[in-house]
């Protein structure tokens, strides 16, 4: 089984394959978002599409435990030789023209059907009843009776010009994922691990304690089975949700400590316990013990006295 | 994709303004409360026939329970629909779809053909030498003026399924067919955000501000010009000229001269009751008789000097993290690209990771880059309220000479510094008009407007500071 694929660019990891982004959140419970525009739905921010951005620590999650592999997007492509140009362009060539035809066939079977249809009959027989009166009031020949037949004087309709008799119409497809072009080669510029990846200078996370502990908290929230997010509008660092955030709400806001013994400022528990009651979740304080790497968990609710 | 229902909104047509505001404020707080329901979204197939239509969120589930076929059925539909949509091609008819030449080593996109009303807010003209190869055998370099795209409009462009993208190459004659604008290798929208983000500023972050405001229609253009050529609206010239140092200077000197004529300051009789200049007839003046501790935007912060930001002399702080960086117009505001108009809003983006909260210094030199704005209309809360008063706002003592040139704003302040007194008579007779704003209302939208965009890991959110003018607005 192939690993996934994440494409690193800026030391930011990308999930461009669909198959990658099924197997990253059905199988391995790591959601990232979603930020590309979706090219049918362009104006609106509810919705959107690949590529997939992972928070730094899902993507060291993913590699340390061996799902997935970074690939320096960069360094992964190489000027294409003629030949392979000449190749991608004669299947271009040859998509534009079975469109071409499609669309051809299309029409063809839309004017036929327009053409038999009883709206269409109806709609002739109107116009030539109009033509008619339009010819027995010119014959009258009245100057006022201008002002009333002014339709001849006014252009065609837009669909008799149309400039679709010289060229043909054809969709144009962009492609999203390169690894369908022949120059892209991301094999020879893949690392397995983050220190490899460090080396080659395309990664730098974790680089200190705090990331350390990040790192370790979401490691840990993760092996519990939850499923986890991003958590800056309530707050905290993370997220945590019981199943998938699509069908479930989530329980806590989960800040992380860079140690167990790091002091808090008597504010932070008054302003995570009221946001955290606001919002029908606890807040989750979560130390993480650089020695042992193992974390220590308080959640804070308010009690609900008198 | 059909043009006709995808038209680029510079009119206003789904994304209306305050719909849009309205989301964003939905999505930053309401976040939890419903997800995107994927399942309600036209899929690829459907594309052609159904108008796209914005779907609503949906509902969610408290928590998984313990082998509910129903529950994974949910989850089931509702992830392959997210996927169905994942998978949309990006196609757009050869007679709508625009091209255009990525040249790495200049970070632009030399467009080729363009094409739809989206160039209306995007795109700049700049003068190129002819032919790149040739220049230097004819001699004399001939320029040529051609329309480029900074990385971030490229990159919008491309993903948005509305331009073809070539990267700048040597490409062989008999390639391809001929109706196709061909011009180099292809780029891939996966390339392209390899490629064009960290170009020229731009970020992750600065991208993905930049394409959401695009998708609610907003015309966005950089605050500091990349290159020359590249218009920005005229800046507006903080009030720390040359001009303004003599206005001080003239100041200190007139109220030395001020101070020789009037009593000394009586710390147990502030208020001077009973001079032939003191006419207190109004309790603004009382007050500001009262006020011993200086207030307001327009004195100098005296920073620690440890703390200073960047150079003092100059407007702009280099090292701050928080810097204008995008300028932001409504769909509404007519727009010219090559003289592009005061801008509706100033954004600076940051990364929440790295960023801290900005300081009040950070803020200071912020404001001190932006133009006083006029207060908003007030709002029709109450149409009860039914006085044959006119309705326009009337400005606050102030903002009215704001309006006017700096020289004059300069005078009056002048003036008004040196005959307190007689202006505060003529401001007495404004006053009764002036009480129909709201206060509260004036308060918090502030003299002086920024927005703040962080983005953390992909999640967007935007904050306003507004930077209010509470000497202006005593509660009497």
């Amino acid at each position: 089984m192939a690993k996934i694929a994440l494409r690193v660019s800026n030391h930011q990891a990308f999930v461009w394959n669909i198959q990658d982004l099924e197997a990253v959140r059905a199988k391995h419970r790591i959601c990232g978002l979603l930020i590309g525009t979706l090219p049918h739905l362009a104006q609106q921010n509810v919705f959107l599409g690949v590529p997939l951005t992972l928070m730094p620590e899902e993507a060291v999650l993913l590699v340390e435990k061996g799902f997935a592999v970074f690939i320096d997007e960069l360094k992964a492509y190489y000027a294409p030789t003629p030949q392979e140009l000449v190749n991608w362009a004669s299947i271009r060539g040859e998509e534009a023209k079975r469109d071409v035809e499609r669309r051809e066939e299309l029409k063809e079977d839309a004017a036929m059907s327009w053409k038999l249809s009883d709206a269409a009959i109806q709609k002739r027989k109107e116009r030539e009843a109009k033509r008619a009166v339009a010819k027995a009031a010119a014959a009258e020949g009245g100057e006022d009776d201008a002002l009333f037949t002014p339709t001849r004087n006014i252009a065609p309709p837009l669909e008799s010009n149309e400039d679709s008799a010289e060229s043909p119409t054809f969709a144009v497809t962009i492609p999203t994922e390169s690894s369908d072009l022949s120059w892209y080669s991301p094999d020879s510029h893949t690392y397995e691990t983050i220190s490899a990846a460090k080396e080659a200078g395309i990664w730098s996370y974790p680089s200190n304690l705090h990331e350390r502990a990040k790192c370790g908290v979401f490691r840990d929230l993760w092996e519990k089975g939850y499923y986890l997010g991003g958590g800056m509008r309530f707050g905290g660092d993370y997220l945590v949700y019981p199943g998938d955030p699509l069908r479930y709400h989530s329980h806590f806001v989960a800040s992380v400590l860079d140690s167990p013994t790091s002091s808090l400022l008597p504010v932070e528990i008054v302003a995570h316990g009221r946001l955290g009651t606001g919002t029908k979740k606890s807040h989750l304080l979560c130390g993480w013990n650089d020695d042992t790497r193992e974390v220590s968990y308080h959640s804070i609710e308010w009690s609900g006295f008198g | 994709m059909d043009e006709s229902l995808e038209l680029p909104s510079l009119t206003p047509k789904i994304p209306q303004p305050t719909d849009s505001t309205e989301g964003a404020d939905e999505q930053s707080s309401g976040e939890e409360d419903g997800g995107p329901d994927w399942t309600k979204i036209p899929s690829g197939s459907s594309k052609f026939s159904v108008r796209p239509v914005i779907p609503k969120r949906g509902e969610k589930d408290f928590e998984p329970s313990e082998g509910s076929a129903l529950q994974q059925h949910m989850l089931g539909q509702m992830r392959s629909a997210m996927f169905d949509a994942l998978n949309v091609p990006r196609t757009a008819s050869n007679k709508s779809i625009s091209y255009a030449i990525w040249i790495p080593h200049l970070r632009r996109a030399h467009v080729t053909v363009a094409r739809g009303t989206l160039f209306n807010g995007m795109g700049h003209s700049v003068p190129r030498p002819l032919s790149p190869g040739e220049d230097d055998s004819l001699g004399e370099e001939k320029l040529h003026k051609r329309l480029e795209l900074l990385p971030e409009e490229t990159l919008y462009l491309i993903e948005r399924g509305s331009m073809f993208c070539w990267m700048e190459g040597d490409v062989p004659t008999n390639i391809g067919p001929a109706w196709e604008d061909v011009a180099g290798f292809p780029i891939s929208v996966q390339q392209a955000y390899a490629e064009m983000i960290g170009k020229d500023d731009l970020t992750l972050e600065k991208y993905q501000i930049y394409a959401y405001l695009k998708r609610l229609g907003y015309v966005v253009t950089r605050a500091r010009p990349p290159t020359p050529f590249y218009p920005t609206p005229a800046p507006y010239i903080p009030k720390r000229s040359m001009f303004n140092w003599l206005l001080r200077f003239w100041g200190k000197i007139f109220t030395g001269i001020y101070a020789l004529f009037s009593r000394k300051r009586n710390w147990w009789r502030p208020l001077h009751l009973g001079g032939w200049w003191d006419k207190h007839t109004n309790y603004a003046s009382i007050f500001s008789s009262l006020r011993f501790l200086p207030a307001g935007h327009s004195r100098p912060l005296m920073p620690h000097k440890s703390t200073q930001l960047g150079t003092t002399g100059d407007t702009t702080t280099i090292t701050s993290p928080y810097t204008i960086f995008y300028n932001l117009y409504k769909p509404s505001t007519p727009f010219r690209k090559t003289a592009p108009p005061p801008p509706d809003f100033s954004l600076v983006v940051v990364g929440a990771r790295k960023t801290p909260m900005p300081s009040l210094l950070e803020l200071t030199s912020l404001f001190d880059l932006l133009p006083e704005e006029p207060l908003p209309p007030p709002r029709q809360r109450h149409p009860t309220q039914s006085k044959p008063l006119p309705v326009p706002p009337v400005p606050a003592p102030t903002t009215s000479s704001v309006q006017t040139s700096t020289l004059t704003l300069g005078f009056s302040r002048l003036s008004r510094w040196i005959y307190p007194n007689w202006f505060r008579n003529g401001d007495a007779k404004v006053q009764p008009a002036v009480r129909k704003i709201n206060p509260f209302q004036a308060l918090k939208f502030g003299k002086k407007n920024i927005v703040i965009a962080v983005v953390d890991a992909g999640t967007t959110n935007f904050y306003r500071f507004g930077e209010g003018a509470f000497e202006e607005w005593p509660m009497v």
